[in-house]
């Protein structure tokens, strides 16, 4: 699986140029603490696993990785008078006319081992500045089949239609439509617990037969019923009781427990609390990742993963719970990551076979107002894992070379990303990664 | 085309499409009795909460003993002279949250409370239109962090759903709720200050116009401007230092005074301690350009407050739009997805026709032609609280004066919705969505996550699940197979399975299901005793969790 890589197909110039001037960079200069030597990528392992991380409401990247040199800095400075990062000491150098944020806690750590591949500025063409329209953008990567997604896309094609339920999972309770598949939707599982049918709320005596609940989803599945709801209901109970079926769930349909070898964001003895008030930070973002390792260590063969982490739409008290937000999120990755590392599968360390791929579905207003700041366009997204080659990729945009409304130009199409992602972690043939996102797009050089 | 005439007759399958899309269904025989009544009438009376089917007594008692705090009526205060005070919750049965009595605040009895008041409401078209204003309005209370004021904002829907559409979100945009949940409490916009744009975007994509329709982003901005300042106070006692920060989010009392810029005179009171600005200073001044028109919001116009003109522009200039969102969002509740281009102009030719007058709107649509289609039975998925209400009223007992079901009214929905947070495991988290989008409906609602937790409900439904509360043991949903169920004696197992089909009104069955089903539980002779009574449970179990099961 090595030669993936050799699968190489149109390397964007820009990404390719912009990968080239910090190749397993970002790390080193400026590190704050804990960095040690930079390592080199390992090889992309033979069961990559990778784990969505939807930073949701839009989050003002601006202020997780200010500029720190140059006009940008400047244009910076005039728009964010009052929630501006400027403070060097706040910050932790990443080179390229951009800082880091120690507020988001644990992520220079890993930058300085080179596990980090920045693309700021990311985005799409024509933004609204609407999140739901920006969230359906970002989850379907192209606009056919309609009401499908990539990963739903990738299941499609990757997945067998009679078997491999546990392979695309959510830990959320919804399912969006980034998950969504044309036959093949992902699995939703949110507790490691009792995933199991009936599942009596209380105290039942007398269970309901098993048998023929299943035997009648069973007959609607091969019903054909025309109706939408009819079949979402079909799938989604057929789904369900493969799922809870599956021998990688253990007895009572519930994954085997099993204690995270770090704290977590939200847990007692984690050391970094919230910024304003020194309480602990929420571990709703943690609580998810500590079912991923568990699901991952209980040896389940899922490939995708999708968690969030919301309460980012930033209009109000941004001063305050910003902060809070970056330490939840930057803590819970770091913690994930090396939680992973002491978890050994069949086919090897987590650690080596997990990549984070996070994103939002867009950046905010560079002019602040009240407080907050307003919907904006271009975003950052990052991936973290020891195959990644750390760095920035794409271009970091022009603050001073804003459109209409005062919003920042993209510098990178998002589905650049997907392509990478689709082609050289999740083994896709080129020819079917530009099937999946209708057209053929620049890869980036992170992998 | 959507055929928007009224029906003349209707059958019994008729009647009950529409009580299960405009209520929560009806027994066969209310059904029956509704059957018997001209369509048109008997829904205009359904619609009005009239006529001799509403006998509220029950409920209202059984509301009057709920306990909740009662609440004097907010009245005008000539100090005030920049308030307007927000229509007091009628007593008996405010809610208001007071710091000492922490459950009062708890999202979990209010949610309580609304599915309660679903299950037994006699004019439950009042709670059907609640629960689709919630949905499109969707305030979320993990933000607003107040029960009080999230049932504040929910009885405005119950009050004013059926009002004009332009003075529902006129209303909304002054609700205490909604200035929190989108930041309208920040909406500095006086001299050079810059709008905060949160709650003029939303009102125009997602309450009233849709995205990319009908409006820009300067038109973003300048509504913005003219909302800038609508923001809410307290009385003088009642002053908190910042009602964003969710550690000084106490109400001591809910005598909410909303500002709406119309007060020529400074409001005094300080409400943003970080700034020392009060909501009269925040209000920008001047004129706006909306939609190409030019709009004054230093003056009141027509007895609106400062700026309100601006907001009914979205009405009454956007109208050929607002008319098509509302129509996309009406059929989607109400009718079907599938419905066509033609079908959408008809029905939004049809708002606009109706002044955007929400009662005439909604008596013409469910009374049409368009909405008895037989195309259109059955031709939803029912999201779960609804899902759950409905059957909920088909298989337990109906609420009675002298019968308290459960103490003070709903802690069983109280039991319900506080096991593992199952509301939001069946992926509608009552009173709190999880965006300002609200929930996607129809196929949306269903997931292997939330089909497995309808299982899990249906069987404390239909099983007659028991839990200890306050030391004494409660039916979750109390349920009697022989005295309600089968008032009369089923003689063979078809017979059932007719009943409860008959009860819970599934959608069309794949052949073969059903009798697969009555063959494995009763393989043998029938006899109506204690072990068909425990299958018939089951089988009632089976029906509320197969797919045709979440059809309505």
């Amino acid at each position: 699986m090595t030669t993936r890589r050799e699968f190489i197909q149109t390397v964007g110039a820009t990404g390719a140029a912009l990968a080239g001037l910090s190749a397993c960079g970002g790390g080193g200069k400026g590190s704050s603490g804990g960095g040690g030597t930079t390592q080199p990528p390992i090889p992309i392992p033979s069961a990559p696993i990778l784990v969505i991380v939807n930073i949701d409401g839009g989050y003002d990247w601006l202020n997780v990785m200010p500029p720190n040199a140059g006009t940008n800095l400047s244009v910076y400075q005039t728009k964010r008078a009052t929630l501006g990062i400027t403070d060097t000491s706040l910050l932790t150098d990443l080179g390229n006319g951009a800082a880091l944020n120690n507020d988001f806690t644990g992520m220079d750590i890993l930058n300085a081992q080179g596990r980090v591949a920045w693309i700021p500025g990311i985005g799409m063409p024509n933004p609204n500045l609407s999140h739901f329209t920006a969230q359906d953008l970002w989850g379907q990567g192209a606009a056919t089949p309609a009401g499908t997604g990539w990963l739903g896309r990738f299941a499609d094609a990757a997945f067998s239609p009679a078997g491999d339920v546990l392979r695309g999972l959510t830990v959320t309770s919804d399912l969006i439509l980034m998950l969504k598949g044309a036959s093949r939707s992902f699995v939703s599982i949110p507790s490691a617990g009792g995933y199991v049918f009936p599942a009596y709320l209380f105290s039942g005596t007398a269970l309901p037969d098993a048998a023929l609940l299943e035997t009648g989803w069973g007959s609607a599945l091969g019903a054909a019923s025309p109706d939408a709801g009819y079949q979402a209901a079909a799938q989604a109970g057929k789904l369900f009781f493969d799922a809870q079926n599956n021998a990688a769930f253990g007895a009572g349909g519930s994954i085997a427990a099993r204690t995270p070898t770090v704290p977590y964001p939200g847990d007692a003895a984690y050391p970094i609390k919230r910024a304003d008030n020194g309480g602990n930070l929420t571990g709703s973002l943690s609580r998810q990742f500590k079912l991923i390792a568990q699901m991952i260590a209980a040896g389940l063969p899922a490939q995708i993963y999708f968690s969030r982490l919301g309460g980012w739409d930033t209009h109000s008290n941004q001063a305050v719970d910003h902060p809070n937000l970056q330490r939840a999120l930057g803590g819970s990755i770091k913690a994930f990551y090396d939680d992973l590392a002491t978890i050994t599968t069949a086919t090897g360390v987590a650690q080596d076979r997990v990549m984070i791929l996070a994103y939002s579905e867009f950046g905010r207003r560079v002019q602040e107002n009240n407080g907050g700041t307003d919907h904006g366009t271009a975003g950052l997204s990052f991936c973290v894992g020891k195959a990644v080659k750390g760095g920035m990729y794409g271009g970091y945009p022009d603050l001073s070379n804003l459109d209409g409304n005062g919003n920042m130009k993209f510098t990178t199409d998002f589905r650049s990303f997907y392509a990478t992602v689709l082609d050289r972690w999740l083994g896709q043939p080129t020819a079917t990664t530009n099937t999946l996102l209708g057209s053929n797009y620049a890869r980036l050089a992170f992998l | 085309m959507a055929v928007l005439t009224a029906i003349s007759s209707w059958t019994l399958a008729d009647v009950q499409h529409f009580a299960r899309r405009a209520g929560f269904g009806l027994t066969p025989e209310a059904a029956a009795g509704l059957q018997t009544l001209a369509p048109a009438a008997a829904i205009d009376a359904w619609i009005d909460g009239t006529g001799a089917a509403y006998d509220a007594t029950a409920f209202t008692a059984a509301l009057a003993t709920a306990d909740v705090v009662t609440e004097p009526l907010v009245t005008a205060n000539a100090s005030d002279a920049g308030s307007v005070d927000v229509p007091a919750v009628a007593a008996p049965h405010a809610f208001l949250v007071e710091g000492t009595d922490a459950w009062r605040n708890s999202l979990n009895t209010a949610q309580a409370l609304c599915a309660w008041r679903m299950q037994h409401n006699p004019y439950p078209f009042q709670e059907r239109m609640a629960l689709f204003w919630h949905n499109l309005f969707a305030t979320g209370w993990h933000k607003v962090d107040n029960a009080a004021l999230m049932l504040k904002q929910y009885q405005l829907f119950r009050a004013q759903g059926l009002a004009r559409f332009d003075d529902l979100l006129a209303a909304v945009s002054k609700d205490p709720a909604m200035c929190i949940w989108l930041d309208s409490v920040l909406n500095n916009a006086s001299g050079t200050n810059i709008p905060n744009e949160n709650y003029a975007r939303e009102a125009m994509e997602l309450y009233s116009l849709g995205a990319d329709n009908g409006y820009n982003q300067t038109d973003i901005t300048q509504l913005a401007r003219a909302l800038s300042g609508w923001s809410f106070t307290f009385a003088e006692a009642d002053y908190i230092a910042n009602p964003a920060s969710p550690s000084q989010k106490r109400v001591a009392n809910a005598h909410f005074k909303v500002y709406d810029g119309s007060s020529i005179s400074p409001d005094t009171r300080l409400w943003w301690g970080g700034t020392g600005t009060t909501s009269y200073t925040m209000h920008g001044t001047g004129s706006i350009a909306l939609f190409g028109q030019t709009f004054d919001i230093t003056s009141t116009a027509n007895g609106w407050a400062k700026g309100e003109n601006a907001l009914r522009a979205i009405v009454s200039v956007r109208g050929a739009q607002c008319a098509q969102f509302l129509a996309k969002r009406l059929l989607t509740h109400f009718v079907t997805t599938g419905y066509s281009t033609q079908d959408l102009s008809d029905v939004a030719a049809m708002i606009q026709a109706s002044a955007f007058d929400l009662r005439a709107v909604m008596k013409t649509l469910l009374k049409s032609q368009y909405f008895f289609d037989v195309a259109n039975h059955f031709a939803l998925a029912e999201g779960p609280v609804s899902w759950l209400v409905r059957a909920a009223r088909m298989l337990c007992p109906a609420l009675t004066a002298g019968a308290a079901q459960t103490p003070k009214g709903y802690p069983a929905w109280r039991l319900v919705t506080s096991n593992a947070t199952t509301f939001d495991q069946m992926g509608m988290s009552l009173l709190d969505p999880s965006g300002p989008n609200g929930w996607k409906e129809h196929a949306a609602w269903l997931n292997s996550n939330t089909m497995r937790y309808r299982t899990k409900v249906a069987a404390a439904l239909a099983m007659n699940e028991t839990r200890g509360y306050n030391g004494t043991t409660y039916p979750l949903f109390p349920t009697f197979v022989t005295t309600d169920w089968f008032p009369a004696a089923p003689a063979t197992a078809q017979a059932v399975y007719d009943r409860l089909a008959a009860l819970l009104q599934p959608g069309p069955m794949p052949a073969g299901v059903p009798a697969g089903w009555l063959a494995a539980l009763w393989p043998a002779t029938f006899t109506w005793d204690a072990a068909s009574q425990a299958k018939a449970r089951e089988l009632a179990f089976l029906i509320l969790c197969s797919p045709a099961g979440q059809l309505y």
